[in-house]
């Protein structure tokens, strides 16, 4: 049976960069002005060509897709055939509600997959309505790419659709990041996160019987994740734990019944919620109170942030007090695939240099079971 | 409601069936010679562990036929309570004596070696360090403990480091544990390099040889003799099973290992021992390891001459430095079809596929057999090139 792709280009998106603007969000009349020129299209045409260079040979796939540049035409150029244009452009000038449109219809065809062309604004207007719905991959091009659900290049994009038209890949989760632009152009540097998403990641596999393997779910290395924490926490019962944000946090959180929120920092104590959504004074005021804590946390969006993205909140006095051997990080095998590096950018460099002179860090991958991964910080 | 208690058996296993996950059993006419008849076809057989192809040598089946006539066909008990047989003790009196370390212990097979004694080794407040490669056996072992565990990447000394620093201020014992002799690959750990660092950061270590034991090393005395330590690594664990031609796990090291280990080993307390014919083969094996030495120099000669030979053909066989030589294809299925079509050729050797190796990296995996003669290694080697050609894998 044919996987049924979702694709989509933002055209403009990739435009602000060029000329020293951070996105396009509400400023595009101004990139045009200054000289930007489209570069998602380009983009999306290179990772068609590469995908039916490279690997679509025995690929089943029907494209579903939007007229001229918001995919038709990138799919027509690159030479793709069965596609099915299912949406067309409200005006000359697309615009971020032409995205949300045409993930509505993709969502009505029931696509396996929604592939889009974009930076993290148009990764938020597809997940706006995308939700869990349904995976999402993105084929980066725009000026910010946070977010988890991007490819690292185009090459990358056409493999990774390859092999989960092959059921090769299974669903994880995906951060949707994005710069506060407001607060941005008013001279204010903050990601945030906006939700976690659906991605398409490499599984992991478990040994069951000599030469005999297993693929285990993204929930069941979660559950073994889960068990490890509520371990952690009936050892150390005189620690405060502040739960970190993400998809494998809340996961956890949800297992032991904490009524916790997904984009922001939580306290438990004894297993019970004791803070919902701490800013930084609210964690400052617990850790004054509770003389020991720990702070768990796993890295985020495309880049394996651990610290200073979508968590400011976990600012450098909050790590101070709560010291560097007190800091887990947990993550599924297959995010790790994804971010081999973990980073931090806590804006406190001589903090940023603490994490880095270690080189390394465990990293909680399952059931007391930990691996070395390598740290840096934003200098990449 | 009323269950069908049994109905899951079925169940799963024609869902194994449904992906081809399992296993169809290859049946042998003859014994596992270097020419065996597998499903009623006479074949070379590359994918035993017989490297020495010790089990047909005439002085282990005498030393089985004597030992059973002599001291019946079963043991008894398990060793702890009237099972440990004369026998028994002078097998494990010779293998420490070949494996120059204090003392030895002989386990039932290799992986109720591991699976016995590793939990034993380490506890709550402790952590293993393991090879990320490491066999499903040791696998199964860790699994059975309280301990913590990390993995480091495979054969990387400079992450076992990073782990060891960070354990060092952590954990009560920490234990390294590694295959000798990596299955897949047929590279070697450096168990030297390993021995070094645990003795920097006080760890114990344990060697899981079972494909090094009779292969590597002067005589073929296995890992620590490979690498001129023999005695520094904790636990030495090998097996019977592979290049000894016989069957039982073992291992080796201080008197104070041994009887720690067997008496706390669960496998090794509550199985019956093995029977007086095992151990008399077992008895016989080393004896031939010790005054035969040109079996272990055939497999070497074999193995450097096959491995010269794909090499030339442009095949990749990967970086092993052992008898076990993989042919790297790409793909699985090209891999699973080179396989089946050897076999209708005459040649027996198995795919090992993605997710045991990578998705591009499916191979034929290949072990050599010191009784094979040249003759049956360039008939072999005419079957790889040509459907090496025809697959379009050279």
């Amino acid at each position: 049976m044919d996987s049924k792709i979702g694709f989509l280009v933002n055209p403009i998106s990739g435009m602000g960069g060029r000329v020293g603007l951070k996105g396009t969000d509400g400023v595009l009349e101004e990139a045009v002005k200054l000289g930007a020129k489209p570069a998602a299209s380009k983009k999306a045409e290179e990772t068609l060509r590469e995908y039916l260079n490279e690997y679509s040979k025995n690929d089943n796939v029907q494209w579903f897709t939007c007229s001229g540049e918001m995919g038709g035409e990138e799919l027509k150029k690159a030479g793709v055939t069965k596609v099915e244009v299912v949406y067309s452009s409200l005006g000359k000038d697309t615009s971020s509600e032409d995205t949300k449109r045409a993930c509505k219809t993709f969502l009505e065809k029931n696509v396996d997959l929604i592939i889009f062309c974009g930076g993290d604004g148009t990764a938020r207007d597809v997940f706006e309505i995308v939700d869990k719905k349904t995976p999402i991959l993105g084929i980066p091009s725009g000026v910010k790419m946070h977010s988890g659900v991007f490819g690292i290049n185009t090459r990358a994009v056409a493999k990774m659709l390859h092999e989960f038209v092959n059921g090769r890949l299974t669903i994880g989760d995906a951060e949707i990041m994005d710069l506060d632009e407001d607060r941005y152009r008013k001279g204010e540097w903050n990601i945030q996160l906006f939700g976690i998403a659906k991605g398409i990641v490499e599984p992991t596999y478990v040994q069951v019987g000599k030469s005999c393997y297993e693929s285990v779910s993204d929930d069941e290395t979660k559950d073994e994740l889960t068990e490890h924490i509520v371990d952690e926490i009936e050892r150390y019962s005189d620690f405060l734990f502040l739960f970190g944000s993400g998809g494998t946090i809340d996961y956890i959180a949800h297992k032991m019944n904490l009524k916790n929120t997904l984009l922001g920092i939580d306290a438990i104590y004894n297993k019970k919620l004791i803070g919902k959504d701490l800013n930084e004074e609210g964690i400052l005021r617990l850790l004054d109170k509770y003389s020991k804590a720990k702070v768990i946390l796993s890295p985020i969006g495309a880049q394996g942030f651990i610290l200073g993205r979508g968590n400011l909140q976990l600012s450098p006095c909050v790590i101070r007090k709560i010291g560097f051997d007190n800091i887990i990080v947990i993550s599924t095998p297959s995010k790790l695939v994804s971010t081999p590096i973990i980073r931090v950018d806590t804006g406190d460099k001589e903090l940023d240099h603490l994490f880095v002179e270690n080189e390394f860090m465990m990293v909680v991958i399952g059931y007391r079971m930990s691996r070395v991964v390598k740290i840096q910080t934003n200098n990449f | 409601m009323k269950r069908n208690p049994a109905a899951f058996l079925k169940k799963e296993y024609d869902e194994l069936v449904k992906n081809s996950f399992d296993w169809k059993l290859r049946i042998l006419k003859t014994g596992s010679m270097p020419h065996s008849v597998v499903d009623g076809k006479e074949v070379i057989m590359l994918c035993s562990n017989n490297y020495l192809n010790l089990s047909n040598h005439p002085r282990l089946i005498k030393g089985a036929v004597d030992a059973a006539k002599k001291f019946g066909a079963g043991s008894g008990s398990v060793r702890a309570i009237a099972g440990t047989m004369e026998l028994h003790m002078e097998v494990e009196r010779k293998l420490a004596k070949f494996k120059r370390t204090e003392s030895s212990l002989i386990y039932q097979t290799g992986f109720a070696a591991n699976a016995g004694l590793i939990p034993q080794l380490v506890g709550k407040e402790d952590i293993i360090i393991s090879d990320e490669l490491n066999h499903g056996s040791i696998i199964d072992g860790v699994r059975l403990t309280k301990a913590d565990r990390a993995v480091y990447k495979h054969r990387d000394m400079g992450e076992l480091e990073k782990v060891l620093k960070d354990a060092d201020k952590k954990y009560n014992r920490i234990l390294i544990i590694t295959d000798g002799v990596f299955s897949m690959d047929g590279d070697i750990a450096p168990v030297d390099q390993i021995v070094k660092l645990a003795t920097e950061y006080g760890a114990m270590t344990y060697a899981d040889d079972a494909h090094g034991e009779g292969v590597i090393g002067p005589d073929g005395r296995g890992i620590g003799a490979h690498f001129g330590i023999e005695g520094k690594i904790d636990v030495e664990m090998g097996t019977f099973s592979k290049a000894f031609g016989v069957v039982g796990g073992l291992i080796a090291g201080s008197q104070d290992l041994v009887n720690f280990a067997y008496n706390k080993s669960r496998t090794w307390l509550l199985s019956g021992s093995h029977p007086p014919a095992v151990a008399g083969a077992q008895l016989a094996a080393i004896d031939v390891l010790e005054t035969e030495p040109q079996h272990v120099k055939n497999l070497w000669d074999n193995t450097k001459y096959f491995k010269k030979e794909l090499n030339s053909m442009g095949f990749d066989t990967g970086h092993s430095e052992t008898p076990i030589t993989p042919v790297i294809v790409g793909e699985s299925s090209k891999a699973k079809e080179l396989s089946n079509r050897l076999y209708d050729e005459g040649v027996f050797a198995l795919p090992i596929v993605f997710p045991m190796v990578a998705r591009d990296k499916a191979r034929i995996r290949t072990m050599m057999n010191a009784g094979l003669t040249k003759k049956d290694l360039d008939f072999a080697l005419e079957k790889f090139e040509k459907l090496g050609k025809k697959l379009e894998i050279i």
